[in-house]
């Protein structure tokens, strides 16, 4: 049961080599596809409230659908993405499945070869990061341990995404890598985070990227530094490093 | 605890959580709650809940006592301990003596016996058709196996917590499962992030900010990972959150 999936595996053993989120997604897409029953699968981000940008896409149809859904305004990527829950729908053709988009399921209908739609956000506690997108040209859903595998899977692109934005260094040999797996969910990380946010009045993702900055600088495991945040020994203030 | 008081606060609980059970309950609030009973009715020291994530890695999602060195022992357990074996196994998991602990689990052991308040440990799996989603972990300050009857009350807990996980929609579809623990478990992360801002804004500890979280979310009747959202987002001004002894929430 604790087995990894294949896909989370294979992000896992990616090495870092370079900070191109573009050449990331595309990486992330291209594992999805091989390691899932899923025929495309694409990447969109949402950079602010109103800004998105599909940073990869599989093929044209994984694309066409990310675009019809910012065109309409809703879809399954959309309601991912605002209410930071995965959308699965085993059959665009069954109206039971897509009564909250009927537009964007009509126009998937229409337009695509698609029948099953998996719309996983990509997200880091309050941080929606944006979210990945699955289709098949059948409908069904996927096993449990694909599921499982898919959930493993989003949770470490959210890190590799998260990761390349808040590295200081990020893809010097060795220096940078990937936001740890583990540590990256322990409690104090996240209590730290929500200090530092508030000590410099940044967002979490800032707050974030200055932990890091400091753990890298001072050559210190992340997790040290956030429990000397948690247990007020250090403070954060605008000039430090 | 004597026997009939003890039926009747066994009765309380599972009204109290069944009451929870209603739509659009929050999941995190579910399991804070749940864990406070098993402390209550088993007499532990401290209770923590633990789910997988889509790794397989056991992640804390609930702990009684929000002190460093329980969360600490709660989240070793990603590695080794008492509750990963009850994951791995779909079993309870009985150890009633430190030196059992040390002989099967060195670095989870150590830091128990660092911690200085625990003697036993049981863990008790989250079922869910055959396979574990996530384990119950119950730490008592007194050494001795837990009696069955208590062992089984615990097992009861820890399925209102799988169904309460699942929801009532839950039926047979995996998919139901992927999202319910995926929310879970980001809910959990907002949660940890929200106590962060509210510790450092109002100069509270930890415990002391969740449970001015939890507070103002249960007397308004929001969700808990909503309310979390909001504080992180900077919409809410944790000073507005109210301090202790306002408001309680029943």
């Amino acid at each position: 049961m604790a087995e990894l999936g294949t896909v989370t595996r294979a992000l896992l053993g990616m090495v870092r080599d370079g900070d191109d989120e573009r050449a990331l997604a595309g990486r992330i897409c291209r594992a999805c596809v091989d390691g899932l029953d899923v025929d495309g699968a694409a990447i969109s981000l949402f950079t602010a409230h109103d800004s998105r940008q599909t940073l990869w896409a599989t093929d044209a149809v994984a694309e066409l659908l990310e675009e019809l859904q910012f065109a309409l305004g809703q879809g399954a990527c959309m309601e991912a993405a605002t209410t930071g829950r995965p959308v699965l729908v085993a059959d665009v053709h069954r109206p039971a499945d897509t009564v909250r988009w009927p537009i964007f399921a009509a126009a998937v209908v229409d337009q695509t070869p698609v029948r099953a739609l998996f719309a996983l956000p990509l997200q880091w506690g309050a941080v929606n990061l944006g979210v990945l997108d699955l289709y098949r040209a059948t409908p069904g859903g996927l096993s449990d341990p694909q599921w499982r595998d898919a959930r493993g899977a989003v949770d470490t692109a959210a890190l590799m995404i998260l990761g390349l934005r808040t590295d200081p260094d990020a893809g010097v040999d060795g220096a940078g890598g990937w936001l740890d797996h583990t540590t990256g969910h322990r409690a104090e990380i996240h209590q730290a985070t929500g200090m530092v946010l508030a000590q410099l009045g940044i967002g979490p993702t800032d707050a974030l990227a200055r932990l890091r900055g400091h753990a890298f600088a001072h050559q210190r495991p992340l997790i040290d530094v956030a429990r000397d945040v948690v247990a007020r020994r250090m403070v954060f203030t605008e000039d430090m490093i | 605890m004597s026997g009939p008081a003890r039926e009747h606060r066994v009765g309380q609980a599972f009204v109290a959580l069944a009451d929870t059970l209603v739509d659009d309950y929050d999941i995190i609030d579910l399991l804070d709650q749940l864990v406070g009973h098993c402390v209550d009715l088993l007499d532990a020291d401290a209770a923590g809940l633990l789910l997988a994530d889509g790794g397989g890695q056991l992640r804390l999602v609930a702990a009684s006592s929000e002190d460093a060195q329980t969360t600490e022992l709660l989240q070793l357990q990603a590695d080794e301990g008492p509750c990963l074996e009850s994951y791995r196994t779909v079993g309870q998991v009985r150890v009633p003596d430190l030196a059992e602990m040390s002989a099967r689990w060195p670095v989870f052991a150590a830091a128990v016996q660092r911690a200085g308040a625990f003697r036993s440990v049981h863990a008790i799996p989250l079922r869910l058709r055959g396979q574990a989603i996530g384990a119950l972990n119950l730490f008592h300050g007194v050494p001795g196996a837990l009696p069955e009857a208590d062992l089984a009350l615990g097992q009861a807990l820890a399925d209102v917590a799988t169904i309460g996980i699942l929801s009532e929609r839950a039926v047979r579809r995996g998919e139901v499962l992927t999202e319910q623990l995926q929310t879970a478990l980001n809910s959990r992360v907002v949660v940890e992030q929200a106590k962060g801002v509210i510790a450092q804004r109002l100069g509270l500890p930890m415990d002391a900010a969740f449970d001015r979280l939890r507070r103002f979310a249960r007397a308004r009747n929001l969700r808990l990972a909503e309310v979390a959202r909001r504080v992180v987002a900077g919409e809410l001004d944790p000073a507005g959150l109210g301090s202790r002894g306002s408001r309680s929430p029943q």
